[in-house]
């Protein structure tokens, strides 16, 4: 993704990721089953400092931000395998959103909500029993009615 | 040895309780106290005080009689006078309250100078949180419950009750320019409009998280509103307040987890709240210091009415 200028906030010296989100609802292709956005900028939403990535609830569209999944940004020396798990564990997740998910109370599923990056670090790269019959089933669901070629899970 | 070690296992405190005195004592295995160490309104005190003074009588009267399985003869007062001059723990170094203090009183408390400075201190000064938990970037202190209006009621020594707006409430409310406390007398209801706050020439009301007679007001505030916002849990009290039916009002306060499982839910609540315009969900974040100041546009009163349930 190109450099979302037109998202930048002065106040804040950072990105909202609503703005960027309502452009990518804008863009998104008319037969995509999910569209992500992936940044190097440090986005924030209303509320909250900071957030790693955002999703539309039972929508097509999400963000994720890779700024504050990189080591370095916690002084840490570049890890490649690290930032790659964080980057999944992120992308899996706000997927879960689009499939209509919500937060989970486990602490090691990947819908559990991170406030922090040790959070993501905490967590698993996979749905917890309850979070993978809910996003089976909606993916299921989805794929019956819209005709996707659906990956086999 | 084995045996031993299984008994004590099963006399473990829960964090965040305390022993009773007759516990401490080892008048009885087992008693974690209920009533915040204020022995003079304790109904578990008043039972065992009157089934010590029974059993003494009848250990007079009949020397020979078979003594039954639960045999009072002595109270925890006198099992701690048997005890050496120096383990004889002040009740203040019972409840933690001072590290250490041994009594130099005979347990008459009423008479010692020491408790009544502790009485006086104790109500003034908020004691400092031991721990404290995280729940979304909010902070949460622990050994305190909490109402669904997000003020706080802390039962301290005495058998009086501090309270206190919440770090969610402060954070939502924003920087305070006034806060107006209840006089001194005044009698508070869990659930009902108890104080009420300012910001810009907003004005916002707050419920009480239980019932009594305000004792003691936090005189602080009144120069430092922002005490309220910074040390929330501490320097930042409202009042504290003689309660009428603490025992009661509790089992309707959040406490341990599910104060954690309530504020992660109005956390979630906020949030959509906030986020109206598209039905997303954001992962990552601690809350901004000043919730309000982020709320460009949208209706602080609106905000505050639906968290503070006013
Ligand atoms: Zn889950
Ligand atoms: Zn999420």
């Amino acid at each position: 993704m190109e450099n979302p200028t037109y998202a930048y906030d002065e106040t804040r010296h950072q990105y909202n990721s609503k703005v960027i989100l309502k452009h990518l609802l804008q863009c998104c292709p008319h037969d995509t089953l999910s569209f992500m956005g992936v940044t190097r900028v440090d986005l924030f939403v209303p509320i909250l400092k900071y957030v790693f990535g955002l999703a539309q609830i039972k929508g097509k569209c999400s963000l994720i931000s890779l700024y504050r999944l990189l080591p370095q940004f916690y002084n840490q020396p570049p890890n490649r395998d690290l930032l790659m798990t964080r980057i999944e564990k992120t992308a899996l997740h706000e997927l879960g959103h689009c499939l209509g998910l919500t937060h989970c109370r486990d602490r090691r599923c990947v819908m559990h909500s991170s406030t922090r990056i040790e959070d993501t670090d905490f967590k698993q790269p996979e749905f917890c029993p309850t979070c993978f019959e809910l996003f089976k089933w909606r993916l299921e669901k989805l794929s019956r009615e819209g005709n996707y070629l659906m990956p086999k899970l | 040895m084995v045996s031993k070690d299984k008994r004590e296992s099963m006399k473990i405190v829960p964090p965040g309780k305390k022993k009773c005195v007759w516990m401490e004592a080892g008048v009885v295995s087992y008693k974690l106290c209920d009533n915040n160490y204020d022995c003079s309104t304790c109904v578990y005190d008043h039972a065992m005080q009157v089934k010590v003074a029974r059993q003494k009588e009848s250990v007079v009267v009949a020397a020979s009689i078979d003594t039954p399985a639960d045999k009072f003869t002595a109270t925890w007062v006198d099992k701690m006078m048997q005890l050496p001059a120096s383990q004889r723990k002040c009740r203040y170094m019972i409840t933690g309250e001072v590290a250490r203090k041994i009594c130099p009183n005979a347990y008459e408390c009423g008479s010692c100078s020491f408790d009544q400075m502790m009485q006086e201190r104790l109500q003034v000064e908020a004691l400092p949180v031991h721990a404290r938990s995280d729940v979304g970037g909010f902070d949460l202190a622990e050994g305190v419950y909490y109402h669904e209006g997000h003020t706080w009621a802390k039962p301290e020594y005495g058998g009086r009750v501090r309270v206190g707006l919440d770090d969610f409430a402060q954070r939502l409310l924003g920087r305070l320019s006034r806060i107006e406390l209840p006089n001194i007398g005044h009698e508070v209801k869990q659930g009902e409009v108890g104080f009420q706050v300012r910001k810009n020439g907003q004005a916002a009301q707050v419920l009480s998280p239980i019932d009594g007679i305000v004792s003691h007001i936090n005189n602080e505030l009144l120069d430092q509103p922002e005490l309220a916002n910074e040390f929330p849990y501490e320097k930042g009290w409202l009042f504290i307040i003689e309660p009428t039916k603490l025992r009661k009002n509790l089992k309707s306060l959040f406490y341990g987890e599910e104060a954690s499982k309530y504020l992660s839910e109005e956390r979630e609540k906020l949030f959509s709240l906030a986020n109206e315009d598209l039905r997303i969900a954001a992962d990552g974040g601690v809350s901004v210091d000043d919730i309000s100041g982020e709320l460009k546009g949208k209706n602080w009163a609106k905000f505050v009415k639906t968290f503070l349930k006013t």
